[in-house]
């Protein structure tokens, strides 16, 4: 799968230090990422596949749960652009539907993750006390490689799309944590958290507005590349049987559900799979992007 | 810097190649002359035939252990271990059943009286269909050194169908091996294939036994002489179907059980593999809660047989109607038991009839939770139809679905559900039917029933019993405890080189032979 | 130095101790019970929970797991519920399997990523270069299971030049078990090597930027030798310990693969243990597979401590 092994994330990235000047962070950030034409076409795509997303129920051919057992099988026509599935519903309007789940586990992952990895990292990077144990717990949810750790959650919790969240979040929280204790240890060492400090700042002020603005783009780069992973490992959950109840249209459930039907109508497995790929590939070039942008450590060599 | 890169590598090396040595070489053994692999789906949770009614058990075990009776191509009672048929007394309460002589174990020993008593016994304490049974028995005695006599307190027809049945399996073992309580202390039975070596998830192989004593007269479906013309047969695991097919396809199996029907047009192109049906083979089951919940209201469950579409549904699940009739009445045409007049109330599908009934039963929306599970395909996409049907008739869905442990436990809780999907394999003596049972979950047991149930299982009569058996299915109609959405043939497929092989819905290998 | 390591092997056995808490918890609150599987359909209620008491499993959950770790104080994994056999044992049997594929798969991960990574870092912005990232996100972004499905459908039946599934009879010599295991092989390492192959590049460009390297290029030696004498040599420690990691990752991804090529490995095993409510294989099998990856984990942190002065004791 596609998953950062722990030692890759666990190489600490060190945020580049505030710029001064008038130009904004972001604005330079965005201008660096526009020279790249791949980056360019991935953005577009990946915002081609979250208008489809957000405009499913009002583009979609068909309705996507809509049985018509008659007419089950049938290739791609004029009427059903990507054919029709085992159950005579259109595939397409599946697919659709399919981008809309598959994008909403992934966004929720990402939050999850993030939300729970910054809190733990920011604990443990800036209070000395917590970090030993947090690290321990930390250390031991990593130890479980991740599609396997999401196996065991999911067949405690049981077969649900938030339940899939709940355990791909707790899954992707220790990346996340890591990369955000090993940055803020680094920035915490700056001169400007010293003065802020030495000035008798409160530690949740020092943490909130002095350590944290300079994680994001560490924790945006993670997001990306976590955005990914959660895409594939939802499919391969659904395609276990273990992910999102399979009468959910996710599109790792479309090709499970279709895996028989491989040879006869191919169709079924191919345009998920496909939605799936472009979807990660996508998020992988703009991780990929974003990442190189930020990190100052690639521009050595040109 | 030296010791820690050698501890890293020694800790990828201890994954690597370590566990490779733990596991050493397989054990060595010489492979008979001819082989046929059969892919199964899936690792049976026992060998012991006795506890467990799994058809993936009986399949395998039937190889290796055998009862006293069984069935003929017709589903008549013949001898196995049974010299012949029992001799029954007048009032219907007293078996006397001959041995035959000079029938081996495959341990060494013949069987005797002692032996089939202590297996009867056994049968009573561990076996589903045995505890049943039980309280109906009043002795089970060794006459002489060939002769068994099981006595009952009241008269029960179905004792010698139960007693030839393949799964929750009356088998005759050695006394030796049996334990008061525990698993038999080895697996050794009387049958044409004894068990060599069992690797769970990867194979079970059974080679001929050559001490084999076979019953006298021509084959005859499960009954008449057995021969082990094949060396070995090799049960191999294979959960996946379509990994079946394409194993089969690719020469890797000489047998393949339970392939999807969508897959017949494969298997006819395929040269040297032949499609099997096995006609009869089984029915899905909606079986309902007739003890809690909103569907113990009969009007309910009335109104949830009127708004499936059996057609539909078994089209979804089964794809080409050429394995799959909509069929009502619980044992189908050419079958001693088929009724069809009784069987009616199946055919009048119609949503607004079911949207009626549930007006005129009050219902208000309340959540039918209906349980269905993806590990067997035809049921989850059945289920499906069905939500859908259901929905359209007015009610509201709950469908959950579980992998099949799941449903296994949650079905035993009357408070969890409301329906679960599940299907049930034919059966020769329909009293064997599960849901019959008052204490299988869906807990049919109207005082009506019970009268209907009683009087079919004391009538010994073949013309009675059918008119008793008509009264039941129409008491199953009148109460719908459970939905018969129709009947299902499996497709299996064999080598073109296996010869001889009978479709049966437990599938042999003994009277096969492996041409070249 | 020998502080810090007897601090980090103590901080390993308290990792393990939360793991085995982690993994009991879960096997636990699994809904589902081994007993009802095993018995099958017929099965009443009766008989399901007298088979419990049979298999302790009506014993208070406390009491379970001080059982639990005794067992585990002793190497003892337990018993199978369902293959009436020691967990220790069943697992052994399916370690060849796995440790073989896994072993194929990172061979194949690494005569890609290795070769192409260094090429594509010496090429860096030229065509060569951005096709070989361009198609390693693309490896990296297919899902291993649909990688499979494909093989299976190309080279194992419509060109039958491989097996289906299995792994092959029981008296098949090793070279037949190899043929069983190329094409998982290929569809587990594939979208691995994508991963050696960034890291490769990665490591190799922060060497090639190195003040040395340039010394080097400076001195007027050849680009090939620059690449492969002196920025390789430097670039091949976290290289190696990529290599390490992604063994370690491909061990759960295993898991799909054994499932889509129907092999009886470790992985395997875990699927089924799950479906069949097999408490102490699923527990056995996460605690033996998160153990083998805390000791890569470890000795890739230690590694680094040794090789990058800048970590803190």
């Amino acid at each position: 799968m596609a998953s950062l092994p722990a030692g890759a994330t666990a190489v600490p990235a060190p945020a580049a230090p505030p710029k001064g000047g008038s130009r904004s962070p972001m604005a330079l950030l965005l201008r660096q990422l526009l020279r790249r034409p791949l980056v360019v076409v991935a953005l577009v795509l990946l915002a081609a596949i979250l208008a489809v997303a957000a405009l499913a129920p009002w583009i979609m051919p068909y309705n996507p749960m809509k049985m018509d057992i008659i007419g089950r099988l049938k290739p791609p026509t004029a009427a059903h652009w990507f054919g029709t599935d085992e159950f005579g519903r259109d595939v397409l309007s599946r697919v659709m539907q399919g981008a809309r789940l598959s994008l909403l586990v992934g966004v929720l992952v990402v939050a999850v993750a993030a939300l729970l990895g910054t809190l733990l990292g920011l604990a443990a990077g800036y209070l000395r006390a917590l970090d030993g144990a947090l690290m321990r717990l930390t250390d031991a949810l990593m130890a479980f490689p991740d599609i396997l750790l999401a196996i065991a959650f999911m067949a405690a919790l049981g077969p649900s799309l938030y339940n899939v969240v709940l355990a791909l979040g707790i899954v992707y929280t220790p990346r996340v944590a890591r990369v955000v204790r090993a940055a803020s240890l680094v920035v915490r060492e700056m001169p400007y958290v010293e003065a802020a400090t030495a000035l008798g700042c409160s530690t949740p002020r020092i943490v909130f507005l002095h350590i944290l603005p300079n994680l994001l783009s560490p924790i945006v780069v993670q997001a990306t590349f976590i955005f990914a992973s959660a895409i594939l490992t939802e499919a391969a959950l659904s395609f276990l049987g273990v992910g999102v109840p399979p009468t959910t249209p996710t599109w790792g459930n479309m090709i499970a559900g279709a895996q028989q039907y491989f040879r006869q109508a191919d169709w079924l497995v191919l345009f998920p799979g496909l939605a799936i790929v472009l979807t990660v590939l996508a998020l992988q070039i703009v991780g990929d992007g974003l990442r190189d942008a930020l990190d100052p450590r690639l521009q050595k060599v040109t | 810097m030296t010791p820690f890169r050698s501890l890293f590598a020694s800790a990828v090396g201890a994954m690597l190649f370590g566990a490779a040595a733990i596991s050493g070489a397989p054990a060595a053994a010489q492979t008979p002359a001819s082989v046929v692999t059969v892919a199964t789906i899936g690792e049976p949770p026992t060998l012991d035939p006795v506890g467990v009614t799994s058809d993936l058990v009986s399949i395998i075990t039937q190889h290796v252990f055998e009862t006293l009776f069984t069935f003929d191509k017709d589903w008549n009672l013949t001898p196995l271990v049974a010299a012949a048929l029992p001799e029954t007394s007048a009032d219907g309460r007293t078996y006397t059943i001959p041995l035959r002589s000079g029938v081996a174990f495959h341990g060494g020993g013949n069987v005797t009286a002692e032996d089939v008593v202590a297996s009867l016994e056994r049968w009573t304490r561990l076996s589903p269909r045995g505890k049943t049974t039980a309280p109906l028995i009043e002795s089970i005695r060794a006459k002489d050194a060939s002769t068994v006599v099981i006595t009952l307190k009241e008269p029960f027809a179905p004792l010698t169908a139960l007693l030839a049945m393949n799964n929750g399996a009356a088998v005759v073992v050695p006394k030796a091996n049996i334990d008061a309580s525990g698993p038999l202390k080895a697996l050794a039975g009387t049958g044409p294939y004894r068990l060599l070596e069992h690797k769970p998830d990867q194979y079970i192989r059974l080679v001929r036994f050559d001490g084999y004593a076979s019953p006298a007269g021509p084959a005859s479906g499960y009954g008449g002489a057995r021969a082990a013309k094949i060396g070995e047969v090799r049960f191999v695991p294979v959960p996946n179907a379509t990994t079946r097919v394409e194993g089969m396809l690719a020469g890797q199996f000489q047998f393949a059980d339970s392939l999807p029907a969508e897959m017949l047009g494969r298997i006819k192109d395929a040269p040297g593999v032949t499609p099997v049906v096995v006609k009869p083979y089984g029915f899905p089951l909606m079986i309902m809660n007739t003890k809690t919940g909103v569907l113990a209201n009969t009007a309910l469950r009335r109104a949830v047989l009127a708004a499936l579409t059996p057609n539909d549904m078994m089209l979804a699940a089964f794809g080409d109607p050429a394995f799959f009739a909509p069929e009502g009445s619980i044992y189908g045409p050419g079958t001693p038991y088929h009724d069809a007049a009784s069987a009616k109330p199946y055919t009048e599908n119609d949503p607004a009839v079911a949207a009626d009934r549930l007006k005129a039963a009050g219902y208000k929306g309340e959540p039918v939770r209906i349980m269905t599970s993806t590990q067997y395909d035809f049921l989850y996409k059945m289920s499906l139809v069905a939500q859908a049907n259901l929905q359209q008739a007015g009610f509201t869905v709950d469908l959950q679905v579980l992998d099949w442990a799941t449903l296994l436990q949650r079905r035993g809780d009357e408070k969890g559900w409301d329906a679960f999907f599940t299907y049930h394999t034919f059966v020769p003596e329909p009293s064997l039917i599960t849901f019959l049972n008052p204490s299988y979950p869906g807990w049919w047991d109207s005082p009506e029933k019970r009268a209907a149930l009683a009087a079919f299982n004391g009538e010994m009569e073949p013309n009675a019993r059918k008119a008793k058996w008509v009264e039941l299915q129409k008491r199953f109609y009148a109460e719908v405890p459970t939905v018969k959405i129709g009947d299902f043939y499996n497709l299996a497929a064999s080598s073109g080189r296996l010869k001889g092989y009978t479709p049966t819905p437990w599938p042999f290998f003994w009277n096969t032979e492996l041409a070249d | 130095m020998f502080v810090y390591i007897a601090r980090r092997l103590a901080g390993m056995l308290l990792v393990m101790l939360i793991v085995a808490a982690v993994v009991f918890v879960i096997a636990r609150v699994v809904p589902g019970d081994p007993a009802a599987v095993m018995l099958g359909s017929a099965a009443t209620p009766e008989d399901v929970a007298a088979l419990r008491v049979r298999l302790g499993l009506d014993q208070p959950l406390a009491t379970q797991f001080l059982l639990y770790l005794g067992q585990i104080a002793t190497f003892d994994l337990g018993d199978s519920i369902f293959l009436n056999r020691p967990v220790a044992q069943a697992l052994a049997e399916r370690a060849e399997l796995t440790a073989l594929l896994t072993l194929m798969s990172v061979s194949i991960a690494v005569l890609i990523g290795v070769p192409v990574g260094i090429l594509s870092a010496a090429m860096r912005g030229r065509w060569i270069d951005q096709g070989a990232v361009a198609l390693a996100m693309l490896a990296a972004s297919v899902p291993s299971f649909w990688i499979g499905l494909t093989l299976i459908k190309y080279l194992a039946v419509d060109l039958p030049w491989f097996p289906v599934s299995g792994y092959g009879p029981p008296d098949a010599g090793f070279a037949e078990r190899l043929r069983h295991l190329v094409l998982p092989a290929i569809a587990l390492g594939i979208p691995n090597s994508a991963l050696i192959l960034r890291f490769t590049r990665t490591s190799m460009l922060d060497v090639l930027g190195d003040d040395y390297v340039r010394t080097a290029r400076a001195k007027g030696l050849t680009p090939a030798t620059v690449v492969l004498k002196h920025a390789l040599r430097n670039a091949m420690i976290p290289i190696l310990t990529v290599i390490g990691l992604t063994a370690a990752v491909m061990i759960a991804g295993a898991i799909v693969t054994e499932t889509v090529f129907g092999l009886p490995g470790v992985g395997n095993l875990i699927v089924s243990a799950v479906q069949r409510r097999d408490y102490p294989v699923i527990q056995g099998a996460l605690l033996v597979v998160s153990g083998i990856y805390v000791l890569i984990n470890l000795s890739v942190d230690l590694l680094y401590a040794v090789v990058d002065p800048r970590v803190r004791y």
